[in-house]
């Protein structure tokens, strides 16, 4: 059965390649009509989050990443990719965060499934 | 006087030996990111490349321990002792409309607002320039540090800072405005400040949502949205959160509005005990984002936002507007209140 057809991927969205994505970096992925995600890979594996960072509108695609943290690059706020969370000030509202699909190479998602 | 010069720029200010960095960076018009100034947000963040600095408070809550690792300074709690080279990321929206100064004002009157709020009017002797939701530094005599509060009034070449304080019991600050200072008696104040201030040149409606001593600003901005010129469309909807009936204030100002009860609607909510010890409470109860949800007037997406109160409430607000209704962040603007 080929990925598109399958049950998981229906109604998700292909946003690009496992390879796509540097180990422990950021890959914008802009969509028609909303705001772009991240898709990281931090020791392998794949996450999923919005890209504008939720305190200014800066790109976390171009923040530093550390420990599973990316920072944001305009005020240094930190959120952990994971789960969202913001743990460093002036970031107080957590990010969102959406389940990654994987079929072979490809990362899909679903974004009406926000996971936090 | 240091000299102190932002890395990899050509941009350089002078400091005095009393100032801090950030608040002299907005003197000499630099773009420099704040919003609280007093250690508590964390916007102001800044790496020190060179020279020597004294630190106002080393547990300042804006600096997490990654920061701290990182050898971060926030630049409101920094004076510098010496020259110094500081690697910063300069604001891109346009610098502040009025630098802060300072300046010495007078007590001119004093009026109650509620139990606990009270409102302080200081006469400068130059015009009292500022935005609307903006707020200023006063220092206040035998009070280390300064405590920020918002201005209530307008703009006015008459030279009349207006702010609306809530007594915070043990408080120092609010002591001494309280109970010590006299009409006539004079103080320092440091401002204007703050980027929650009214977008005037926007065409949708407007949402204002204050608990306690946010009254100010709200107000503040609501006069302000009542005097541009409007198609007639617009509407104004003012939230105002209070714990028991008798916090509840800003009917009698906002009722000076030609647009009261017609384009302004007043959406007052108690979310604690209904009766008081003179009151009861017929009105609508729970917390300001509950009460929104309830509410079927507000046109979510042509809205503009604006929140200040309680830190607890500044976040359900935002939270509810983000996460229930998709309120881009550029149509939010909040202070916070630490």
């Amino acid at each position: 059965m080929s990925a598109s057809n399958s049950v998981e991927t229906q109604d998700a969205i292909r946003l690009c390649q496992v390879a796509d994505v540097a180990e422990g970096n950021g890959l914008q992925i802009n969509l028609p009509e909303r705001p772009p995600l991240a898709v990281f890979k931090i020791e392998g594996q794949i996450f999923i989050t919005d890209d504008t960072c939720t305190h200014g509108q800066a790109s976390l695609c171009e923040g530093e990443i550390e420990d599973g943290v990316v920072e944001c690059p305009f005020h240094q706020g930190a959120f952990e990719i994971a789960t969202g969370k913001a743990i460093s000030a002036p970031c107080s509202v957590h990010l969102k965060t959406y389940q990654p699909i994987l079929v072979g190479d490809d990362v899909f998602v679903h974004l009406d499934k926000v996971s936090s | 006087m240091a000299r102190i010069t932002i890395a990899d720029s050509d941009l350089a200010f002078d400091c005095g030996s009393d100032d801090s960095l950030l608040r002299a960076g907005l003197r000499a018009n630099l773009n420099l990111p704040y919003e609280c100034n007093v250690g508590s947000c964390g916007t102001c963040k800044f790496e020190l490349v060179s020279g020597e600095i004294k630190v106002f408070s080393d547990t300042a809550p804006g600096l997490s321990d990654r920061d701290r690792k990182k050898g971060r300074q926030l630049a409101c709690q920094c004076l510098p002792l010496t020259d110094c080279v500081m690697k910063v990321r300069l604001e891109e929206d346009a610098p502040a409309k009025f630098p802060p100064t300072r300046l010495k004002v007078k007590l001119i009157k004093v009026t109650d607002v509620t139990h606990d709020i009270r409102e302080f009017q200081f006469q400068a002797a130059s015009p009292a320039t500022f935005i609307p939701g903006q707020y200023a530094m006063l220092q206040l005599p035998g009070v280390s540090g300064e405590r920020a509060y918002s201005m209530s009034n307008l703009p006015n070449d008459d030279g009349v800072w207006a702010f609306m304080i809530r007594r915070v019991p043990q408080g120092v600050g609010t002591q001494v405005l309280f109970d010590a200072l006299i009409l006539g008696n004079e103080i320092g104040l440091d401002g204007p400040f703050g980027k929650a201030y009214f977008r005037s040149e926007s065409e949708r409606d407007l949402v204002c949502v204050a608990g306690g001593s946010g009254l100010a600003p709200m107000l503040s901005i609501a006069r302000a949205w009542s005097q541009k010129s409007k198609s007639g469309e617009e509407h104004l909807t003012f939230f105002y959160g209070g714990r028991e009936p008798r916090d509840i204030c800003g009917e009698e100002m906002l009722q000076q509005l030609p647009e009261f009860n017609h384009q302004l609607q007043f959406v007052p909510s108690v979310s604690g005990a209904v009766n008081d010890a003179t009151n009861s409470w017929l009105g609508r109860t729970g917390f300001i984002h509950e009460v929104m949800h309830g509410f079927e007037d507000l046109d979510y997406a042509n809205s503009d936002f604006y929140i200040a109160g309680p830190p607890v409430m500044t976040q359900a607000v935002m939270d509810f507007l983000r996460e229930s209704h998709a309120v881009p962040q550029e149509q939010i603007y909040f202070d916070r209140f630490f």
